[in-house]
């Protein structure tokens, strides 16, 4: 029988080769030598995602590769997941984030790579798609009650919709509930300050870092 | 007293710096481009011309004599008749009008006919419309005339198009769907847009612009570089020029090639290469302008992007210059001061052939 760092390190590399076969194996062999699941979870499959992450961020790695090393997480997971609903033991959920591309904006793809970094950072996303009317922000804000809502713009023209969102979540008595985070191209930190936005995500990884730094 | 230069942050505020700053901001920019695109940075020399431009009292700056390029423009009709809170000036005037100021007043080398929705799919429906708009421009003006739309693969996607949107298929993980539906989109856009040029050459259109090419990721640079393969072997003397969207080719699909070469994560002087190899006859590369960033940084490292695109490129770079590109800062009207320190240096340090 593998040892238990081989076990790990296996998960580890199913994720680094988006092989959700592997993964699926790696996560049985974790069962079958009663390895933590949380530990096998955090010190694999994590870890894999993290080392992905860093390739993305440095050009050698793009979206669907994420994408794919996130798949073969989720596989290896399904596996354990049973043996962790027994022990009642589970991973922390970082919070909740609430995305979507401003009103008056159809530019997604920025808004799409944020929100599956969010995801694979271990955040619960509630992606509202693009174009998202200020209304509708603050509705689902007082629904879902997220922990972070976050607006991208990538126009001049649109960016100035943010200030609204500002607005109207205070206008609705709940902006002291929920941290608004803004980005896409035209976006600066010196814009998250005069419009009074908490965090500035300059990219997909400042993004996720900062929220991190907020919530955790 | 230490004297403090005007410049700007990429989002257009003025801002002073003193000129050590103002070189260690130029060094820096330079230096982010050379590590990204491992490419050499600029030399002492050309930092220190830079600096100079940037530190020129002047509001506005100009290439020295006999350094003269040509210029042209997009769809800059729109900036005449455009109203819509943008850089757009009110006047009403047709298209036609609008091109012959171009010519006539504002000193345009070529020129571009555009549609208002300036992608070549929804050109399809009107086109007759964008013929005879061409056929009439032809008639009046003697500069070439290109026609010029975004190959915008996005509009093949829903909610605008038949395919299914590859954002919301690998957000599921169908990852070979979203593959699938890229690579049959590119093959849309490249049939479209030689169905639209066929018709615009016929009436006359000295050539074609294909403007942010690779604004949908890789597969709409798959897409538009078969298409510029096409049309080439079809009108071999037609006039290509295709711009880029950004500096760096976004990997929404990840291993599309052409030519051998993976297209997700080019810089412009890896562009260049498979551009020319298409059939174009002239290069449109781009550098984004960071808006955290000040413009003698955001300048720099478009400088050293470009010079290794005209360095690696057999046919003219005309370089991408306005809103957000080139060294310029993203503001609906590019401050003067700005836009011609940046064209200034990008003629006589970066050596493009064209704006």
């Amino acid at each position: 029988m593998a040892s238990k760092e081989e076990i790990i390190a296996k998960a580890q590399e199913s994720i680094t080769e988006f092989d959700a076969d592997m993964a699926g194996e790696a996560a049985k062999e974790a069962l079958a030598a009663d390895i933590d699941p949380v530990e096998l979870i955090e010190k694999g499959f994590t870890a894999g995602m993290q080392i992905v992450g860093e390739k993305f961020e440095q050009g050698s790695l793009f979206l669907p590769h994420v994408l794919a090393a996130a798949e073969a997480m989720n596989s290896g997971i399904n596996v354990i997941k049973p043996e962790m609903e027994k022990r009642k033991s589970k991973t922390e959920s970082k919070g909740i984030v609430m995305i979507g591309t401003i009103e008056g904006d159809i530019h997604s793809i920025g808004k799409d790579i944020v929100s599956s970094m969010l995801s694979i950072g271990g955040f619960d996303v509630i992606d509202l798609g693009r174009d998202v009317a200020v209304s509708t922000f603050v509705e689902k804000v007082k629904e879902m009650k997220p922990d972070v809502v976050a607006s991208s713009a990538l126009m001049t023209t649109t960016m100035v919709t943010q200030i609204q969102l500002e607005e109207q979540l205070k206008e609705a008595g709940i902006r002291d509930q929920v941290k608004t985070m803004i980005g896409g191209a035209p976006c600066t930190q010196d814009w998250a300050d005069q419009i009074g936005a908490d965090i500035y995500g300059e990219s997909a990884t400042d993004a996720v870092n900062k929220v991190k730094e907020v919530l955790l | 007293m230490a004297i403090d230069y005007a410049l700007r942050m990429g989002d257009g505020k003025k801002i002073f710096l003193s000129k050590d700053q103002l070189l260690e901001e130029i060094e820096a920019g330079s230096a982010d481009a050379a590590d990204l695109g491992e490419i050499p940075s600029l030399s002492g020399d050309e930092l220190a011309k830079l600096s100079e431009i940037l530190m020129m009292p002047g509001k506005t700056v100009s290439v020295e004599q006999g350094m003269e390029v040509p210029v042209t423009h997009d769809i800059g009709t729109l900036r005449i008749d455009g109203d819509q809170g943008n850089s757009g000036v009110g006047i009403p005037s047709s298209r036609l009008v609008g091109c012959m100021m171009h010519e006539r007043a504002f000193g345009s080398d070529t020129m571009e006919l555009g549609h208002i929705d300036y992608s070549y799919k929804p050109v399809k429906p009107v086109v007759a419309n964008e013929c005879q708009a061409m056929e009439v421009c032809q008639q009046n003006m003697i500069v070439p005339m290109l026609y010029g739309a975004m190959p915008n693969m996005g509009l093949y996607y829903t909610p605008d198009g038949p395919f299914e949107n590859p954002g919301d298929l690998m957000k599921a993980f169908k990852i070979q769907e979203a593959w699938e539906s890229m690579e049959h989109a590119a093959e849309h856009l490249t049939r479209d847009t030689v169905w639209v040029m066929q018709r615009l050459f016929a009436s006359g259109a000295d050539g074609i612009n294909f403007d942010t090419t690779g604004a949908a990721g890789d597969a709409d640079m798959y897409g538009t570089l078969h298409a510029i393969e096409a049309l080439r072997k079809e009108f071999p003397n037609i006039y290509i020029e295709a711009g880029m969207a950004g500096e760096c080719v976004l990997g929404m699909n990840g291993q599309l090639e052409y030519d051998g070469k993976t297209l997700a994560g080019l810089w412009p002087h890896e562009q260049a290469p498979l551009i020319e190899k298409a059939g174009e006859n002239v290069f449109g590369p781009v550098c984004n302008t960071n808006t955290s960033k000040t413009s003698a940084w955001n300048l720099a490292r478009a400088v050293t992007f470009m010079k290794a695109a005209v360095k690696a490129s057999n046919i003219p770079c005309h370089v991408d210059m306005g809103m957000g590109v080139g060294g310029i800062p993203m503001l609906e009207t590019p401050p003067i001061d700005a836009v011609t320190r940046a064209s200034k240096a990008m003629v006589e340090i970066a050596g493009v052939d064209g704006i």
